[in-house]
C-alpha cells in the first residue's frame, strides 16, 4: 500500500473513531441537535477529506473558546447538565481538530477528544448500542494509531504491505476488547453501583400510547410497535414464557360519543406509597420499571394493583425518589416527570377474591352521550335477555362481541364511531370492543368503564417486558361487593401485540441481548463478584448429592483431559508450524515467475509434451520457430537461474521478461 | 587478568541493566492521565461502562506491553558502521537487521552511546530477510567513541509507549576532527620534490601550454614535440604549465589541554585537507609519530585517523578495530 492510500486510510479510522465515540454520547438522546448536527456535518466533510478550516485555525479557535463559555454558562444557571455540557463541546473540539491542517499534533487531539467523548457516552447512556459503538472506537482507534506509528516510521513515498500490520492490530483489537471483560469482571468493586444511570430520554420518543384520552378513531398502529416499554420481575415468580395478564395503567369513565377521558381530579396530597383499598395476602410482588419509550405518567400494575410505592425517577442530570399522587378511581401517577421510573407495586393473585367497599357515587359510570344511537341500548337488551346481576350480564355481552366480531387494525373514519363497529363494520379494534361493552352495560343500567393498559408480558431471562404493541384496552363493570371487575370483549387473537413476525424476532433477539447487557453489565456490582468468586470456589450443588469425596467428578476430568489436549495440539501445531523449513525467499519468487510464465502458456494454448520440461518446450518452440520461442528460451533461462542458481530475480527484471512473452503472445 | 575499572563499570551497568526499558511518549502520558481520571471517575461513580473503558484502556497498555515485545523479540542485530565520521555533522551510519520469524514494525536504532546522536528508522521487516537501515548520527566530539550496544526501539503499535531493547555489540567508532576553518596559514613547505619534477618554475606539469624549448641532455624524451623538431631540425620539448607542489609537514602538540588540543586538530585538518586538495604532499609529526608525508584523498585519511586519536590512549588492537 502506498504512502497515500496509507494515510487516507488512516484519517478514515481516527474520524471513525471519533464518529464511533460520538454515537455513543449522541445515542443516549440527551445531546442538543445543534451538537449532533455539527458533529456528524464536520465527520462527513472530514470523511470527504476536505480540511475546510485549514485556513481558520483563528477564527474557529474563537468559536471554540465562545461555546465554551457558553456552554459553562449554561451549565452554571442548570439549563445544562455538565456531563452533556462537556461531551457537546468535546465534539466541538473533534471536528475542529479533524477538519483542521494535518500534523501528529492534531492526530493526538482527535484521539484524546475521542476518548473524552466515549467517557462521556459511557456516563451518559446504559443502552447496549454503547457496547457496539465502543468495539467500533477500539477497532478503528487501534488501526488509525497502528497506521500512525507506521507512518512516521516509513521513509516518504515508501510502499508497505498492510496486510500483516491489519493482522496484528485485529488481534490486538481483540485481544484488549478480551482484556477489558476480564478487567471489568475480576475488578473489585468498591462501591453499589448506586450512581449508574439509567438509560437517558429515548432517541426515538415515547410510543406507548397510553394518554389522557382514549379517542375510537385512532390509529391501531401501536399493535404493530414491538418496542420495550416496561420491564417486570414478579415475585412469586410464574415461571411461564407468556403471562396471560392485564397491567392496568388509568380507567376513563367519561363518554362523549367520540373518546373517553377521565373526570377524576387528585383528591390527596402527594405521598410516598398510595393504597388502593383493602387487600388480603397472598399477593403479587412487582418490581416495575418504566423505560422512556413508556412517555407516560401513571403508575402501571397488575389488575388491579392494591399498593403502589418506593418509586424512583430516573433523568439524565441522576436519580431520585419520587412521590406520588392518586386520582381516585382512575390512576396514580408520579408527581414528577422523568425520563424512566422504578417503583413497587403489590396486586392480589388471580386467585383471591376481592372484597372492596363500592363507589359512593356511581353516577359518572352510568352516564350515556347524547348522541347514543338508540340501536346501542335496543342491543344491549337483546343480548343480556334475562341477566340479574351485572356479571352475567357483562359475560353474556362477552360471548356476543367475541363471537359476531372481527378483530381488525384497519379503519376508516365514522361519524358515530360506536354505531359504525356495531352495526355497519362490525370490526374494530380493543377500544371499540371494550367501549361497545361498557356503554351497552351502562345503557343496561350497570356502572361500567373502559381501562387502559397492557395485555401480556414476555419471559425475557429472569424478567417479563411489555411491549408498545402490548397495549390494550377493555371494560370494567362494579359488580357489587367486589369493585370494578374487568371484562375483556375483545376476541382472543387482538388481544396481544400483532407486529410484523421479523420485526418481531430481530427486536425479541435485541431485548434479549439487552437483559444480558443489563445484567451482566449496566447492574454487575459487588454482590455479583462475590457470587462469582463463591461460584468459582465451590460449584453449586444440588441437593441430595453425595458428598465430595477424593475422587474428582468425572465431567471435570473429561473436560479438563480435553482442555489439556486441546492446548497440548495447539502447541505442537505451533512448533511444527515454526520447525517446518521454509523456503528460501529467492525460491519462492522463482516458482511464481514460473507461474506467471505458465498461465501465459496456456492462454497461448501451448502445451508440454509427456515428461516435457520448461526448458526442453522452450528449445522445441525456438527450433521450430515458434513466435513465442526466444521469449520464453530466456525466461525459462532465468528461470532456472533463479531457481536453482542462487541468483534472485528482480522485480523489474521479471517484468520485463513477462511482458515479451506477453507481446509474443499478442 | 585483572579489568580496569571503566571496564568493570562498563559489565556492572550491563549486568544491572533491565532486558527493556520503557518511556511513555507525550500522547501516551496524556493517555495515562485520561486512564487515571476514567479510573477515578469509574471509583467514584460506581458507573460500570467506566469500569468497562478503564478495562479497555489498561488491557490496551498491557496489550501495548505484548505486541512492542513481540516486534523485539527474535531480532539480530549487525554493525555495519560509517565510512567516515566528523564531529558535530551528521554521518551516515548502517546496520543491518533481521529477525527469524515473525514480522516487525516501527524500529529505531541507534547507538547506546550518549555522545552520538540519532537514529536509522524501519518501518517494516519481514521475517527471513536482513534489511540495511542507515540512519544520520552526529558525534558530539572526536576521537574514538566505544560502543557497547545497538539500541532498538519501538512505539508499536500504539505510539504510547517507546520500548527499548540494547543488544551488546561491542565496537570502535573512531570521529574524525570537526570540518571547519583554519585560521592560520601551514608553516613553510619542507621543500620541494627532487629530481625532473622538483623545480616548481619548470614547466613540466600537464596543465596549459607554455612553450618549446630544446631538449636537454637527460631531459624526458616523452615530452619532445615531434612535428616541430622535425620543422626547426632539432629536438624541442614541450613545456606545460604545472601546479606548485610542496610537501609540509604539520606538527601537532599532544600536550595541549584537550580543549586546545581539540581545536588544533580541527585546524590542521582543515589546512590538511585544502593542502592535499590543492596537490601538495603532507604529513604529520605529532609527538613520538611520525606520518611521512604523501598526497591523496588516502593520506588524508591518514591523517584525520592519527588527529582523532590524538590525546587518546591508543593500542594497535583498538586502532584495527575503528579501521
Amino acid at each position: 500500500m502506498n504512502a497515500g492510500a496509507r494515510r487516507r486510510l488512516r484519517l478514515v479510522c481516527r474520524d471513525g473513531a471519533a464518529g464511533a465515540a460520538f454515537a455513543s454520547m449522541a445515542s443516549s438522546g440527551q445531546l442538543p441537535l445543534w451538537a449532533v448536527g455539527a458533529f456528524f456535518a464536520g465527520l462527513v466533510l472530514a470523511l470527504l477529506d476536505r480540511r475546510v478550516l485549514a485556513a481558520r485555525a483563528g477564527l474557529t479557535t474563537g468559536f471554540l473558546l465562545f461555546s465554551a463559555v457558553g456552554l459553562g454558562f449554561l451549565v452554571v444557571s442548570g439549563a445544562f447538565d455538565a456531563v452533556v455540557a462537556a461531551g457537546a463541546f468535546a465534539g466541538l473540539v473533534a471536528v475542529q481538530r479533524m477538519l483542521s491542517q494535518l500534523s501528529p499534533a492534531a492526530d493526538g487531539q482527535v484521539h484524546l477528544t475521542s476518548l473524552l467523548m466515549i467517557a462521556g457516552g459511557a456516563a451518559l447512556s446504559g443502552d447496549i448500542w454503547f457496547a457496539g459503538w465502543l468495539v467500533l472506537f477500539a477497532g478503528l482507534g487501534c488501526f488509525s494509531l497502528g497506521l500512525g506509528v507506521l507512518e512516521q516510521a516509513a521513509p516518504e513515498g515508501a510502499e508497505l504491505p498492510l496486510k500483516p500490520l491489519v493482522r496484528q492490530l485485529s488481534l490486538g483489537a481483540a485481544l484488549a476488547l478480551a482484556g477489558a471483560a476480564v478487567f471489568f469482571i475480576a475488578f473489585p468493586r468498591m462501591s453499589w453501583n448506586l450512581a449508574s444511570r439509567r438509560g437517558g430520554a429515548s432517541l426515538f420518543g415515547a410510543v406507548s400510547g397510553i394518554a389522557d384520552a382514549v379517542r375510537m378513531d385512532g390509529p391501531g398502529t401501536i399493535k404493530r410497535n414491538p418496542r420495550v416499554v416496561a420491564r417486570v420481575q414478579l415475585d412469586p415468580d410464574p415461571g411461564t414464557d407468556a403471562l396471560d395478564a392485564y397491567w392496568v395503567a388509568r380507567t376513563f369513565d367519561t363518554f362523549d360519543g367520540q373518546q373517553w377521558v377521565g373526570s377524576g381530579a387528585p383528591a390527596n396530597p402527594p405521598l410516598m406509597q398510595v393504597h388502593l383499598g383493602r387487600y388480603q395476602r397472598p399477593l403479587v410482588h412487582q418490581q416495575i420499571e418504566l423505560l422512556p419509550a413508556y412517555g407516560a405518567r401513571s403508575l402501571v400494575g397488575l389488575d388491579s394493583p392494591v399498593l403502589l410505592a418506593n418509586a424512583t425517577l430516573h433523568a439524565p442530570s441522576g436519580s431520585a425518589r419520587v412521590s406520588l399522587e392518586e386520582v381516585p378511581g382512575q390512576e396514580v401517577r408520579f408527581t414528577e416527570p422523568g425520563a424512566s421510573y422504578t417503583y413497587h407495586a403489590y396486586s392480589p393473585t388471580p386467585q383471591v377474591v376481592r372484597r372492596t367497599q363500592d363507589p359512593p357515587d356511581p353516577s359518572t359510570d352510568l352516564t350515556l352521550p347524547e348522541s347514543l344511537d338508540p340501536r346501542v341500548p335496543a342491543l344491549a337488551r337483546q343480548v343480556a335477555g334475562d341477566a340479574r346481576d351485572p356479571a352475567e350480564a357483562a359475560r353474556r355481552l362477552q360471548q356476543y362481541l367475541r363471537a359476531n366480531y372481527q378483530y381488525t387494525l384497519d379503519l376508516n373514519q365514522a361519524g358515530d364511531p360506536l354505531a359504525d363497529f356495531l352495526f355497519e363494520r362490525r370490526a374494530g379494534h380493543c377500544e371499540h370492543f371494550a367501549t361497545a361493552m361498557a356503554v351497552m352495560l351502562r345503557s343496561l343500567g350497570y356502572p361500567a368503564r373502559v381501562a387502559g393498559g397492557f395485555y401480556g408480558g414476555e419471559r425475557v431471562g429472569a424478567q417479563y417486558v411489555l411491549r408498545a404493541a402490548d397495549a390494550h384496552a377493555w371494560s370494567q363493570v362494579l359488580v357489587p361487593g367486589r369493585g370494578f371487575v374487568s371484562v375483556d370483549a375483545t376476541p382472543e387473537d387482538g388481544r396481544g401485540g400483532q407486529p410484523p413476525a421479523l420485526f418481531a424476532f430481530l427486536t425479541e433477539q435485541l431485548e434479549r441481548l439487552e437483559e444480558l447487557w443489563r445484567r451482566s453489565v449496566v447492574d454487575y456490582s459487588m454482590l455479583d463478584q462475590v457470587e462469582l468468586a463463591r461460584a468459582l470456589v465451590s460449584p453449586p450443588r444440588s441437593e441430595g448429592a453425595a458428598s465430595p469425596g477424593w475422587v474428582p467428578d468425572a465431567k471435570a476430568l473429561a473436560a479438563s483431559a480435553a482442555v489439556a489436549l486441546g492446548v497440548y495440539a495447539l502447541l505442537r501445531r505451533r512448533r511444527a508450524a515454526a520447525r517446518a523449513p521454509r523456503p528460501p525467499r529467492a525460491v519462492t519468487e522463482a516458482s511464481r515467475f514460473l507461474d506467471a510464465i505458465e498461465r501465459r502458456l496456456r492462454s497461448a494454448r501451448i502445451r508440454y509434451r509427456d515428461g516435457e520440461q520448461l526448458e526442453e518446450l522452450a528449445v522445441r518452440l525456438s527450433a521450430g520457430r515458434h513466435p513465442f520461442g526466444a521469449a520464453l528460451n530466456r525466461a525459462a533461462r532465468r528461470y532456472l537461474e533463479a531457481r536453482f542458481g542462487g541468483r534472485p530475480l528482480d522485480p523489474a527484471e521479471r517484468a520485463v521478461l513477462l511482458a515479451a512473452l506477453d507481446r509474443a503472445v499478442q | 587478568m585483572t579489568a580496569s575499572p571503566a571496564g568493570l563499570w562498563r559489565r556492572f551497568r550491563r549486568w544491572w541493566r533491565p532486558p527493556r526499558t520503557l518511556k511513555t511518549t507525550r500522547v501516551g502520558r496524556t493517555y495515562l492521565v485520561l486512564t487515571l481520571g476514567v479510573g477515578f471517575g469509574a471509583l467514584n461513580t460506581g458507573n460500570n461502562l467506566l469500569y468497562l473503558l478503564l478495562g479497555l484502556l489498561l488491557s490496551l497498555i498491557v496489550l501495548s506491553g505484548v505486541l512492542s515485545e513481540r516486534a523485539l523479540r527474535d531480532l539480530r542485530v549487525r554493525r555495519l558502521g560509517a565510512d567516515g565520521a566528523h564531529a558535530g555533522e551528521p554521518f551516515p551510519f548502517r546496520w543491518a537487521v533481521s529477525r527469524s520469524r515473525g514480522t516487525a514494525f516501527a524500529l529505531a536504532l541507534s547507538e547506546d552511546s550518549h555522545e552520538l546522536t540519532g537514529q536509522g528508522m524501519v518501518a517494516y521487516l519481514e521475517p527471513g530477510a536482513e534489511l540495511v537501515v542507515r540512519g544520520d548520527l552526529t558525534a558530539a566530539r572526536r576521537g574514538p567513541h566505544r560502543l557497547t550496544g545497538v539500541r532498538v526501539t519501538t512505539t508499536f503499535p500504539f505510539g504510547l509507549f517507546a520500548k527499548t531493547r540494547v543488544f551488546d555489540l561491542e565496537g570502535l567508532l573512531l570521529v574524525y576532527p570537526r570540518r571547519g576553518y583554519a585560521c592560520e596559514d601551514p608553516a613553510a613547505a619542507e621543500g620541494g620534490p627532487a629530481g625532473d619534477a622538483g623545480d616548481p618554475r619548470k614547466g613540466d606539469g600537464s596543465g596549459d601550454l607554455l612553450g618549446l624549448r630544446e631538449l636537454k641532455p637527460l631531459e624526458d624524451a616523452r615530452r619532445i614535440h615531434w612535428k616541430k623538431s622535425a620543422a626547426a631540425g632539432k629536438l624541442l620539448r614541450v613545456e606545460r604549465e604545472r601546479e606548485e607542489r610542496r610537501t609540509y609537514l604539520l606538527r601537532l602538540d599532544d600536550r595541549l589541554p584537550p580543549e586546545l588540543l581539540d581545536r588544533h586538530c580541527e585546524e590542521l585538518a582543515t589546512v590538511s585537507r585544502r593542502l592535499l586538495l590543492d596537490g601538495h604532499e603532507v604529513g604529520l609529526q605529532s609527538g613520538a609519530t611520525r606520518l611521512r608525508p604523501g598526497a591523496g584523498p588516502g593520506q588524508l585519511r591518514r591523517i584525520l585517523r592519527a588527529l582523532a586519536w590524538a590525546g587518546y590512549r591508543t593500542d594497535r588492537h583498538d586502532e584495527e578495530a575503528a579501521a
